[in-house]
C-alpha cells in the first residue's frame, strides 16, 4: 500500500515538473515571436512609407516637384556621385566637423577638469560660460565672420563653441559631484596628486565625457549645416541650401539624407567608442 | 602597534560654529590584537580611524605607530583601509581592483597580479577576477573589499563598518570569513562598528565610545576563546559581555539622540 502511494506522489512530481517546463517553453516562445515582431515592425514601416511615397507621386497625388519620388532622387544622387560633388561637399563638411569637433571638445575636458578641480577659477569663469552657452552658438556667426573674415576658421570656430560648452559643462558636473568615497579609496590605496588623477579622477568621468561627446556632435553638426547655409560655397550644407535657391529639390534631398547619414554615423562611431573604453559601464548584475 | 595619545580633531561648521568631533582620546593598541570601537552615530569614531590611517590630521594629539624607533618610523608603517562596498572602483575588474595598493606601490605587474589572485581566491572569489564589482553580490563585493586590504600585507588593518551596507544574513558569511582571515594572519586591526555583536564576535578588546565629543567610555577585555565561530553568541559569557556594552553604550546613544 505505502509503496504505490510513494509511487503515485513520484508520478504527480512528475507531472508537475513537465507542466511547468511547457509553461516556461511557452513563456520563451511567446518573447522570441515579440521580438520578431519588433525587428520586422521596424523595418517594414520605413519601407513601407518609401513605397507609398513613391507610388503617391508617381500617381500625382503628391507634387512630385516638391516631394520628390525615391527612385528620382536615387538618380539624383547618382549624378551627384558621378561629377564627384557629393563627395567632395561630404569631405569638407566632415573636415570642418571632425576638427571643430576634437579642438572644442579637448578644450572643454581640459577646462572642465580645471573648473572643477579650482574653487577660484569656477568662480571666476563659470558664471560666464554659463551665460555664454546660453547664447546659440549661431548667433556668434557674424561676429565670427567679422573677426575672422570667411575663411574656415570661423566656420569651424562655431563647431569648436558647441562642443566645447557642452564638454565643459558636463565634465565640470562630474568633477564636482564625483564619489569622495572613491577619492578617500584612492588615497588611502596610495594614489596620491597625479596618480589621484590619473588612475581615480579620470576614469570617474569618463562616462560623463562620453555623454558630453554623444549630446555635441548632435548641435555640431546642426551648427555646421546651419553655419553652411549661410557663409558657405561648399559643403552639405551648401548644398541643401543652394538647390533650394536654384529650386532643385531632388538635389536637397540628396544632401539632407546624406547629412542625416553623418549624424548617424558618428553618433555610432562614438558610442561604439564609448562601449569600447568603458565595458564596465554596460555590464549588469548577474 | 598604536599609541594615540591625546587625539583632539575639532571641524568647522557650515555656519562657522565649529564642532568637536574628538576630545582627548588616548588608545593604545598591541600588535596583533583585533580592537572593535564601538559607539553611538556621529561620536567621532570614523573620524579616529581616519586619523590613525592619515586621511586626516588631529589638531591636537600625537601618534606613535612605532615606539621605540623613532619618529619618522610611524611613516613607514603600513595601513590599509576597508570601507563599505562603494568604495570599489567600478571601472577597474575584480582583479585590478584587488591590486590598485600594489599598483600604486609599484609592485611590477606579474607580481601583483599574482598576489591579488592569492588573495580572491582566500576570500572565495576565484574565478571572477575579470568580473567588475557591479556584477557581485553585496557579500561578495564586501570580500573583495577584504582582499584588497590584505593583499598590500598591511601592518595595521582599519575597517570602518565594512558592513554596514550588507543584509544580516550575509553580514554572519562575511564576518565568519573576517574571523578566519585575521586569525590565519593576526594582523593588528581597528573595526568601527555599530553592531555589539559584530565588536564581541570580532575583538580581542571593544572600546566603547561616549556620544560627541568622543571619548573612551570603556575598554574591555574579550576573553571568549579563539578560533570563534557563530557558536559563542549563544554562550553565556557572550551574553553577559553583551548586557554589559549595552549598558555603557545606552546612555550615550541617548544623549546623541539629544545633540541631533
Amino acid at each position: 500500500m505505502t509503496g504505490s502511494a510513494t509511487e503515485l506522489e513520484r508520478v504527480a512530481t512528475a507531472t508537475g515538473d513537465e507542466v511547468l517546463d511547457e509553461a516556461l517553453h511557452a513563456l520563451d516562445a511567446a518573447e522570441r515571436r515579440r521580438r520578431r515582431l519588433d525587428v520586422t515592425l521596424a523595418v517594414a514601416t520605413p519601407a513601407a512609407l518609401l513605397v507609398m511615397w513613391q507610388a503617391a507621386a508617381d500617381t500625382h497625388w503628391i507634387d512630385p516637384k516638391i516631394f520628390t519620388p525615391p527612385t528620382t532622387i536615387a538618380r539624383s544622387a547618382g549624378h551627384l556621385i558621378a561629377a564627384g560633388t557629393l563627395q567632395s561637399d561630404l569631405a569638407i563638411t566632415l573636415a570642418r566637423l571632425v576638427v571643430g569637433f576634437a579642438v572644442g571638445a579637448a578644450a572643454g575636458i581640459v577646462v572642465g577638469i580645471l573648473l572643477g578641480l579650482s574653487r577660484p577659477l569656477r568662480s571666476a569663469f563659470s558664471p560666464l560660460f554659463t551665460g555664454l552657452y546660453a547664447v546659440p552658438q549661431i548667433a556668434l556667426l557674424p561676429l565670427l565672420l567679422v573677426i575672422f573674415g570667411v575663411g574656415e576658421t570661423a566656420k569651424v570656430l562655431t563647431v569648436v563653441a558647441v562642443t566645447f560648452f557642452v564638454l565643459e559643462i558636463n565634465v565640470v558636473r562630474a568633477v564636482r559631484g564625483f564619489d569622495p568615497r572613491l577619492v578617500e579609496a584612492g588615497h588611502a590605496y596610495g594614489a596620491r596628486r597625479l596618480r589621484l588623477f590619473r588612475h581615480v579622477l579620470l576614469p570617474g568621468i569618463m562616462p560623463a565625457i562620453f555623454t558630453g561627446l554623444r549630446v555635441s556632435i548632435a548641435l555640431a553638426l546642426v551648427v555646421i549645416t546651419a553655419t553652411e547655409f549661410v557663409a558657405s560655397t561648399n559643403g552639405l550644407g551648401y548644398l541643401v541650401w543652394n538647390s533650394w535657391q536654384l529650386f532643385e529639390p531632388d538635389y536637397m534631398y540628396v544632401g539632407l539624407i546624406t547629412i542625416a547619414l553623418v549624424g548617424v554615423v558618428l553618433t555610432g562611431i562614438i558610442v561604439a567608442a564609448e562601449r569600447l573604453a568603458l565595458p564596465w559601464l554596460r555590464r549588469s548584475r548577474p | 602597534m598604536i599609541v594615540a595619545h591625546g587625539i583632539s580633531k575639532a571641524f568647522v561648521g557650515r555656519k562657522a560654529a565649529s564642532v568637536v568631533a574628538l576630545r582627548n582620546v588616548d588608545l593604545c593598541v598591541d600588535r596583533g590584537t583585533f580592537v572593535s570601537l564601538i559607539g553611538p552615530s556621529g561620536c567621532g569614531k570614523s573620524t579616529l580611524l581616519r586619523i590613525l590611517g592619515g586621511l586626516e590630521r588631529p589638531s591636537s594629539g600625537t601618534i606613535d605607530m612605532a615606539p621605540g624607533r623613532g619618529a619618522d618610523a610611524t611613516e613607514t608603517v603600513k595601513t590599509a583601509f576597508v570601507f563599505q562596498d562603494h568604495s570599489l572602483f567600478p571601472w577597474l575588474t575584480v582583479l585590478d581592483n584587488v591590486a590598485f595598493g600594489l599598483r600604486m606601490a609599484g609592485v611590477p605587474k606579474a607580481v601583483r597580479r599574482e598576489r591579488a589572485r592569492m588573495w580572491l581566491a582566500r576570500v572565495g572569489l576565484a574565478g571572477f577576477e575579470r568580473h567588475y564589482p557591479e556584477e557581485l553580490s553585496g557579500g561578495m563585493r564586501q570580500r573583495l573589499s577584504l582582499a584588497r586590504a590584505f593583499v598590500t600585507d598591511p601592518d595595521i588593518l582599519l575597517m570602518d563598518e565594512p558592513m554596514g551596507s550588507l543584509d544580516a544574513q550575509t553580514r554572519l558569511l562575511v564576518q565568519e570569513d573576517l574571523i578566519r582571515l585575521w586569525e590565519e594572519t593576526r594582523k593588528t586591526v581597528l573595526l568601527v562598528t555599530h553592531s555589539i555583536d559584530e565588536a564581541l564576535l570580532l575583538g580581542d578588546r571593544v572600546v566603547v565610545m561616549t556620544a560627541r565629543p568622543g571619548q573612551v567610555k570603556l575598554d574591555l577585555r574579550i576573553e571568549l576563546g579563539r578560533p570563534r565561530t557563530m557558536a559563542i553568541t549563544g554562550e553565556r559569557a557572550f551574553g553577559e559581555l553583551k548586557a554589559k556594552i549595552w549598558e555603557a553604550l545606552r546612555d550615550e546613544v541617548e544623549r546623541s539622540l539629544e545633540l541631533t
